[in-house]
């Protein structure tokens, strides 16, 4: 059983990344969690999950002829397997996102639910994969017009490659009234549920200092119990692992010569 | 949309169309506005927008290339990255036909929020605002969400810039295609 879900928002400082291991926390209650660092070229998964000094990341994976497995950069953290993803310029540099598919098919044979933390951005290749090689998305939303607005651009890419809406997630909310407003007609607009709405915290900067994800840090605060609800609500669904991982591996054509 | 021809007051690229909504505001500008995407090498003609302002106060937004207008030119208009801002300054009178093009007009905060993501700054040109041109008690947030014609124009940009991409990127049999 897999299930490839891309944690995306089409806007930076939604908090994407708390999201992710938020929800792989939450999900690893219940399925065997891999949470992989997606956004390779503005990688921040690391700080947040402890592993900052780690010597081997998603970046030793994706540059040609690397003598690195998928194991090396594969942590156990906090109950989850965590592929975290190097800060590095020029190892972004010297990354082909191509390979991306081939570690991801390599992951989704061996566990339960795969989440992609996404770039912010869909300006590129690498940016857009993600999106392509999930099963589903999760989008998180701000109920401002521009996160709206880049939320259904999200959307629009990921139909456009026949990936399904998993539901939104709205985090990082400062008046759950303003949310209340638009929660019916944001309804009417993407696919999925809306999964949760997650207050704003200062437990979700504290646990970035700390190097922990929320529901490790705080585990019993507000944001951490809208996190778990949103994991419940998103209800994994059952594939066969080697259809996935199989899928993944012929996902993207390579460009030619 | 047929504008007169104004005069020069300001032209350069900013970081992004507050920089611009916020001199016009500033300034109190009666004129219009010509937004682009600041990349000139990237740069495509058919990229380059037009507001007017009354006082510092967007009344129109259209988007030749597209033939938008409204809040679906602003949703066009909305490009990351820098812009390349020109601003023109008129006679108000000058306007007049040009602003009677109803479909055209956008509420005064609208591009502040959709375009800059500033509050802040939509909140100050509501504030400055004739009457009868305030938003009135309108969340801004759902009333976006109520504006089918714009969310069908942003969904309709997203698409074609999906598929465009994709074949840029190699990732064209990736596209689902209904089959």
């Amino acid at each position: 059983m897999v299930e490839a879900l891309a944690v995306a928002s089409g806007k930076g400082g939604t908090g994407k990344t708390t999201s992710t291991l938020a929800l792989g926390m939450a999900l690893a209650e219940e399925h065997d969690v891999t949470v992989v660092d997606a956004d390779t070229g503005m990688a921040n998964l690391l700080f947040h999950a402890g592993l900052a000094d780690v010597e081997v990341t998603l970046h030793d994976l994706l540059v040609a002829e690397t003598d690195a497995d998928v194991a090396d950069a594969t942590y156990e953290r906090f109950g989850m397997s965590v592929v975290p993803c190097g800060t590095s310029l020029t190892d972004f540099a010297a990354a082909d996102p191509e390979r991306l598919r081939a570690v991801v098919a390599d992951l989704a044979a061996d566990t339960d639910v795969l989440l992609l933390d996404s770039p912010a951005a869909l300006g590129s290749k690498s940016a857009v994969l993600p999106v392509v090689l999930a099963d589903r998305v999760v989008i998180v939303l701000q109920p401002t017009i521009p996160a709206l607005s880049d939320g259904l651009k999200v959307q629009e890419y990921a139909r456009s490659y026949g990936t399904d809406g998993a539901g939104v997630l709205f985090n990082k909310v400062h008046d759950d009234r303003a949310v209340e407003r638009v929660a019916e007609k944001t309804d009417r607009h993407f696919d999925g549920p809306h999964l949760a709405t997650v207050p704003d915290s200062d437990a979700a900067r504290a646990a970035r200092d700390a190097g922990e994800p929320l529901l490790a840090h705080a585990p019993d605060g507000p944001a951490a119990t809208a996190f778990r609800e949103a994991a419940d609500r998103l209800a994994v669904r059952d594939a066969d692992a080697d259809a996935v991982a199989e899928r993944f591996r012929s996902a993207v054509v390579p460009d030619p010569p | 949309m047929n504008l007169p021809r104004g005069d020069p007051v300001y032209a350069r690229v900013v970081e992004g169309a507050g920089v611009a909504l916020e001199e016009t505001l500033d300034r109190g500008l009666t004129g219009y506005v010509l937004l682009s995407p600041g990349d000139a090498l990237l740069s495509r003609d058919g990229d380059r927008g037009v507001l007017t302002f009354e006082d510092g106060v967007p009344v129109l937004a259209y988007h030749p290339a597209t033939d938008r207008g409204g809040p679906p030119a602003l949703a066009t208009l909305d490009t990351p990255g820098p812009v390349r801002a020109e601003l023109f300054a008129t006679p108000a009178d000058a306007l007049a036909r040009a602003h009677e093009a109803d479909p055209l007009r956008v509420p005064p905060g609208r591009p502040a929020e959709r375009l800059a993501d500033d509050p802040a700054l939509a909140e100050r040109t509501r504030e400055r605002a004739p009457d009868g041109r305030v938003d009135g008690d309108t969340d801004p947030v759902a009333a976006f969400l109520d504006d089918d014609e714009a969310l069908a124009a942003i969904r309709e940009q997203a698409r074609d810039e999906a598929r465009e991409r994709a074949d840029e990127w190699g990732l064209t049999e990736q596209l689902d295609d209904g089959t």
